[in-house]
């Protein structure tokens, strides 16, 4: 790993880490971009691999979106993770693509960005002149770009743990089966054990230039009985949350409209395995 | 432009290849044009038509998103490589015959590769897990409706046989 | 002498060419390699409608491994026409440019070809050029571009292609007394044909010996053999068209395109073996569109229900270089709509216009607005006068006591047309009243289930012009396989499995005992599409191997010592009726044939082959019923397909499985031209799903399980047989479109364009409830 930060230090802007190729290999073949050097992180070892962290789990850059899907720590612990990776295009991408390589590339409509915002992931990075830390808040700047320079490299993951009660729920619109989303929506809520939400993460992607929160959702959830929280009403809220663009797939009014609806879908999903929860299912 | 070509070697099939590669060679390109696998079809060149799927280590990918470069020392499987002898198909190969899953066949070894590995996987799938299964791979010809149910024959099939 | 036994057809005899195919062992254009051969990249242009002002290719000519880099200065001069076959030579065309010269006249408009030692060098190569545009105002939208001053192509003066008004008085006065004229605008969109394999061509020339050696992707090998001897400037016996496998085509591969004739003639110039592959960007971009017309239909209905008369007006976008011609399809889809039911008098105006956009092309169904057009439109007078559409549909159906039957456009329908058994057929298989308890049950939940069907009937095996024949030779060879030539380009549709089911049963061979070979070495024929091969190219086969059974019946009599009439003759064995050890295998007498010809009959020529060529009739029909349900998601606006069911009737069918297949895959093309394929263009004329991430052609998980029911009335050809490519494609759009505002009605809105896609559907829910 050395060797990959020392050459990214040495080429800058004239060097590109090569992950699962995915995206990256996509946009060479077809010239819209190119490199002097292509820099493989697929035999770069320490990258690789799931671990139990202080009761979340850190997840190196290179693990590919194929083995996040199977892993039982990660279905345990970040049941979100494991609800959103079959949303990934095809399997046969997941067998290459990475998590890293997905939050690198930070497109809008992915879903593991949105996933990492929502839960507060954190970004660990590396250079020739050492480490740092990046919080999710901080990492997604723009389309297509984040807080990780051209001579650092995205090393892990860190997905902290959820101490309370939760329901976890994932869903997307897309318009083919593995497209894209034109818009989707990561929900985790918590609860004090007694039945009244104390924490509710919910992360957008599709209805932005980068993953959203969905702030105005999460408030009005916050400190609500689960009993008396109206989903649909309070997708609707969502919104204000969303500032979406418009493509050949849908309308930025598109997004927004069905992508409220659908965060509605998704707190209710969430919602309801808390019910099912304090009714001992 | 002519960059420096880098020796590789991998095996293909069962057999032990060696060639050599500039970096930006794709896997695609040298099977089809080292290695004689035509099998391997390009349909889009940027990863989402399935055509040009293969096997590598065991596991299907894309081969026009790969360069050959990374795969040195791998162990690939094309659509050439699954019958056992000339006389005999692979049951996947047998099955999408029999239920007419191709027409004009340009799909097909990506599909056929695809399915293998989906198999492999979940020897025991639903009709909506074939579906989404084989997303990946796009055919114009058949409208799907051979190639689903010629998963389904040859799930069974190969549950019968042990092949998965 | 008995006659053939139909052992093999009617079955789904297992497909010739599969083994091959699914083990990776066809051989498609890009798997032809020949030593020394060069590779192609076109520069195209970024702007839509451009002079091009500055074009130095010096650096791209100096880089290593580039061998030419051509521009149209260079190429163009080297041909005198574009025409295709079905072109008529006098009518006007665009300028007969390969490559673009002077100006661009779309975005992928060729203005530069790069000949290099890889297909990478020559991408590097077009990096290289140096290029200059002055951009212009284009003519994107269609609607305008017939009053626009901005002329696509200078050279004609104006826009407008076709103009072809044909009034009907008698129509305009049954619209004067009738109890309702109801009048709509359905547009269909730009959509692209997408064979997976994109178009390629391979291209040898032997200098001296002057023979153009030719491997391609192609529909019709006589096509590419014909207009490009004609684009070379040789004798047609000079132009050597090798047919191998093909990645599909739908209409694309039908003609050549402007790409292939450069590299043909590039491979001329360069006495090198040439290769062009299209990438799958040129092909979304540069192949050819279709579907991109509007048709404003006025229909007079009484206070039953029945039609009385329709008034109709097509307009249809050419683009700028229409693949195969600027064609006139917009007036077959005019003279078609009346379809399956009495329609009365009809007038109808025709119009095509060039813009700034990819060249329209022939599509699977290239006039099926007429289905589009009418079957909506009866969906639509059957909500304004409120009659349920089935009803509707049986009212006005064409019964088999109206048959034959003229139509007051000039069509005229055969006795063997079967609209009202199919209609049935399919309204039963679907449960009809079944699903209308269900779909009412289910919008008290605030559910919205939907039911659209589609009837048409389908001219196929046209019998005109270039495409009425075609010619098989068939050859018993010495051991005594069976060889046939044939002039088409079977690309999926199985032919090398039909053909030899009929030939199989024709002679008395097995169907493994039958190949076909396609391309250099047949005789003329148009090829493969608009579902003509059944009955024309099958009739040929079927005619040349009755011709040699005859012949293998008269020497075996003789051999044998038997009367001719008492043998049989099957799976290669010809035997005495009720005596079966008294036989002789084909084999035996095809050596008698060729190797002792003086044991044949007296004044029997020696040999075992036989050409036949056949003329079609005019037209034969073929007739289906589509009927498909939906579910739409009311916060989404996405529509999932539910059931589908087709029930069809062409004829005879060679191989049951082989029908479905092709059933399937045009149900499956019409899906994704309503629910999910769109070629967008801006305003500027730029094309914005230039990627299969944005061209979304429709995966297993999109579509429903298929039932399709046959209903079989022999049409009057040698088999029986009538075509079948092309009709999923037909019927589909309008069945998927009516499900689709049949589950909106609740809604009170009636969709009139495609694509219904998410955004289409929730803004059409949206506007609903705004006002
Ligand atoms: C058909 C198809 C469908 C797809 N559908 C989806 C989908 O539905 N949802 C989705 O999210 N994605 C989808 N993808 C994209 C896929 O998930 C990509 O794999 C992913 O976005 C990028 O991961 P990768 O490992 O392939 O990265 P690469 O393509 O290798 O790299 C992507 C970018 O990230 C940079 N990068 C990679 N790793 C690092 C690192 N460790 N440090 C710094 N920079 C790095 C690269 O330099 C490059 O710029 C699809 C792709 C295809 C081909
Ligand atoms: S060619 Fe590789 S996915 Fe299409
Ligand atoms: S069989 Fe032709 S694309 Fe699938």
């Amino acid at each position: 790993m050395a060797d990959v930060v020392g050459l990214l230090g040495e080429h800058g802007d004239d060097a590109k880490p090569l992950a699962g190729g995915q995206s990256l290999v996509p946009m060479l073949a077809m010239r819209l971009t190119r490199f002097e050097h292509i820099v493989d992180l697929n035999k770069v070892e320490e990258l690789f691999g799931v671990t139990a962290d202080n009761g979340g789990v850190r997840i190196g850059a290179m693990t590919r979106q194929a083995a996040v899907e199977t892993d039982a720590t990660v279905a345990e612990r970040v049941p979100l993770l494991h609800l959103a990776t079959p949303h990934i295009g095809h399997f046969q991408i997941r067998n290459r693509g990475t998590i890293g390589g997905s939050v690198a590339h930070a497109d809008p409509a992915s879903e593991y960005p949105a996933v990492m915002l929502a839960l507060d992931g954190v970004a660990e990075v590396a250079s020739a002149s050492g480490t740092r830390e990046v919080p999710a808040a901080e990492f997604f700047e723009s389309t297509f770009m984040t807080a990780v320079a051209p001579d650092e490299l995205l090393t892990a993951l860190r997905f902290p743990a959820w101490e309370q009660p939760a329901g976890f729920a994932f869903d997307e619109i897309a318009r083919r089966s593995g497209d894209f989303a034109l818009a989707g929506v990561a929900v985790g809520i918590g609860t004090d054990g007694g039945g009244r939400i104390n924490r509710a993460a919910v992360g957008m992607l599709g209805v932005g230039p980068t993953p959203l929160r969905a702030s105005s959702v999460e408030a009005a959830l916050t400190g609500l009985a689960v009993a008396d929280a109206d989903p649909a009403e309070i997708g609707r809220l969502a919104a204000d949350d969303m500032n979406p663009i418009g493509d050949v797939h849908a309308s930025a009014d598109y997004r927004r409209r069905a992508g409220s609806t659908l965060v509605g879908r998704v707190l209710a999903d969430a919602l309801s395995q808390l019910t099912q929860e304090a009714n001992g299912g | 432009m002519v960059a420096d070509q880098i020796s590789l070697s991998m095996t293909i099939n069962g057999r032990a290849r060696r060639g050599v590669a500039e970096p930006r060679l794709t896997l695609a390109d040298f099977l089809r044009e080292q290695a004689q696998c035509t099998g391997v079809h390009l349909g889009c060149e940027h990863g989402v038509c399935g055509s040009c799927t293969v096997l590598m280590d065991g596991e299907a990918v894309r081969s026009c998103l790969l360069f050959a470069v990374q795969a040195d020392g791998a162990d690939i499987t094309t659509v050439e490589g699954l019958a056992p002898d000339e006389e005999t198909l692979h049951p996947v190969q047998e099955a999408f015959r029999d239920c007419h899953g191709l027409q004009c066949g340009f799909c097909t070894p990506g599909f056929i590769v695809s399915v293998t590995a989906f198999l492999e996987a979940n020897p025991d799938p639903s009709d909506e897990e074939i579906r989404h299964g084989i997303a990946g791979n796009l055919c114009r010809c058949t409208g799907y409706q051979g190639i689903v149910a010629a998963t389904r024959q040859a799930a069974a099939a190969m549950k019968g046989s042990g092949q998965s | 002498m008995s006659t053939a036994a139909a052992r093999y057809v009617g079955q789904s005899v297992k497909r010739l060419e599969d083994p091959r195919l699914v083990t990776g062992h066809g051989r498609y254009v890009d798997d032809i390699m020949l030593p020394g051969m060069l590779h192609v990249a076109f520069g195209r242009s970024d702007l839509a409608r451009a002079t091009i002002t500055h074009l130095d290719t010096s650096a791209a000519e100096a880089l290593d491994g580039v061998h030419a880099v051509f521009t149209g200065a260079d190429l163009n001069s080297h041909n005198d026409s574009l025409r295709a076959s079905l072109h008529p030579p006098e009518s006007p065309a665009p300028p007969a440019n390969m490559l673009a010269d002077g100006d661009v006249r779309f975005v992928g408009d060729p203005y530069v070809m790069v000949v290099a030692e890889s297909r990478y060098i020559a991408e590097d190569a077009l990096e290289l050029v140096d290029v200059e545009f002055e951009p212009l105002d284009p003519v994107v939208d269609y609607e305008t571009a017939a009053e626009s001053d901005n002329h696509v192509h200078p050279e004609l003066g104006g826009n407008l292609a076709h103009d072809l008004p044909v009034p009907n008085p008698a129509q305009q006065e049954v619209f004067e007394n009738a109890a309702h004229i109801i009048t709509e605008t359905w547009h269909q969109h730009r959509q692209t044909n997408v064979p997976m394999e994109t178009r390629g061509i391979v291209a040898s020339w032997q200098p001296h010996a002057g023979v153009m050696e030719v491997w391609a992707s192609t529909q019709s090998p006589h096509e590419m053999q014909l207009v490009g001897a004609r684009v070379l400037g040789i004798g047609e016996h000079k132009m050597v068209v090798h047919f191998g496998d093909v990645g599909g085509g739908f209409g694309q591969k039908m003609f050549l395109g402007r790409e292939d004739m450069a590299v043909l003639v590039a491979a001329k110039l360069l006495a090198s073996p040439v290769k062009w592959i299209e990438d799958r960007r040129e092909n979304l971009l540069a192949s050819n569109h279709a579907r991109i017309e509007q048709m404003t239909v006025s229909m007079a209905v009484d206070e039953d229900g029945n039609f009385l008369a329709a008034d109709l007006d097509q307009l249809e976008d050419d683009g700028a270089y229409p693949l195969g011609g600027p064609a006139t399809p917009g007036a077959m889809a005019t003279m078609l709509y009346p379809g399956p039911y009495r329609m009365g008098p009809v007038s109808w105006r025709a119009r095509t216009v060039y813009t700034n956009t990819c060249g329209r092309g022939a599509y699977r169904g290239p006039w099926q607005m007429e289905s589009v057009a009418r079957e909506q439109m009866i969906d639509r007078v059957a909500r304004e006068i409120g009659i349920d559409p089935l009803e509707l549909r049986r009212r006005n159906v064409l019964k088999p006591e109206d048959l034959p039957y003229q139509v007051s456009t000039g069509l005229f329908y055969e006795t063997t047309i079967s609209p009202e058994q199919t209609l049935e057929q399919a309204a039963e298989m679907i449960g009809y009243d079944d699903f209308r308890a269900e779909q009412a049950k289910a919008r008290e939940e605030g559910r919205y289930l939907g039911l659209g069907m589609a009837l048409y009937i389908e001219p196929t095996s046209m019998g005109m012009g270039p495409l009425g024949t075609e010619s098989a030779m068939l050859r018993v060879e010495v051991d005594g396989h069976v060889n046939v030539f044939m002039g088409t380009g079977s690309h999926g549709q199985s032919l090398e499995t039909t053909i030899a089911q009929l030939v199989a049963d024709e002679l008395g061979v097995r169907p493994d005992d039958v190949t076909l070979h396609q391309g250099h070495g047949s005789g003329y024929g148009f090829g493969t599409g608009g579902s003509r091969s059944a009955v024309i190219a099958g009739s040929a086969a079927r005619a040349a191997a009755s011709g040699v059974r005859e012949k293998v019946v008269a020497i075996a009599a003789h051999l044998m010592e038997a009367s001719a009439d008492d043998l049989e003759v099957a799976d290669g064995v010809i035997s005495v009726k009720g005596t079966p050890a008294a036989s002789m295998t084909m084999a035996q007498v095809a050596a008698t044939a060729y190797q002792n010809s003086d044991a044949l009959p007296p004044g029997t020529e020696a040999g075992l082959e036989h050409t036949a060529r056949y003329k079609a009739p005019p037209t034969t029909h073929s007739n289906a019923c589509h009927i498909c349900t939906c579910e739409i998601d009311p916060g989404t606006g996405k529509v999932t397909l539910l059931r589908y069911v087709v029930s069809e009737d062409c004829g005879v069918l060679i191989n049951p499985m082989v029908v479905d297949g092709q059933i399937a895959g045009g149900v499956v093309q019409g899906i994704g031209g309503v629910l999910y394929e769109h070629c967008v263009y801006d305003e500027s004329g730029n094309p914005l799903a230039s990627t299969f991430l944005d061209y979304l052609v429709p995966t297993a998980a999109e579509v429903p399980d298929l039932e399709t029911g046959h209903v079989v009335v022999p049409s009057d050809t040698p088999g029986g047989h009538k075509g079948t490519g092309e009709g999923g494609a037909i019927g589909a759009p309008p069945a998927v479109f009516n499900a689709v505002a049949d589950a909106l009605a609740p809604f009170g809105v009636y969709p009139n364009r495609q694509p219904l896609d998410p955004n289409a559907v929730l803004s059409l829910i949206a506007s609903a409830s705004d006002s």
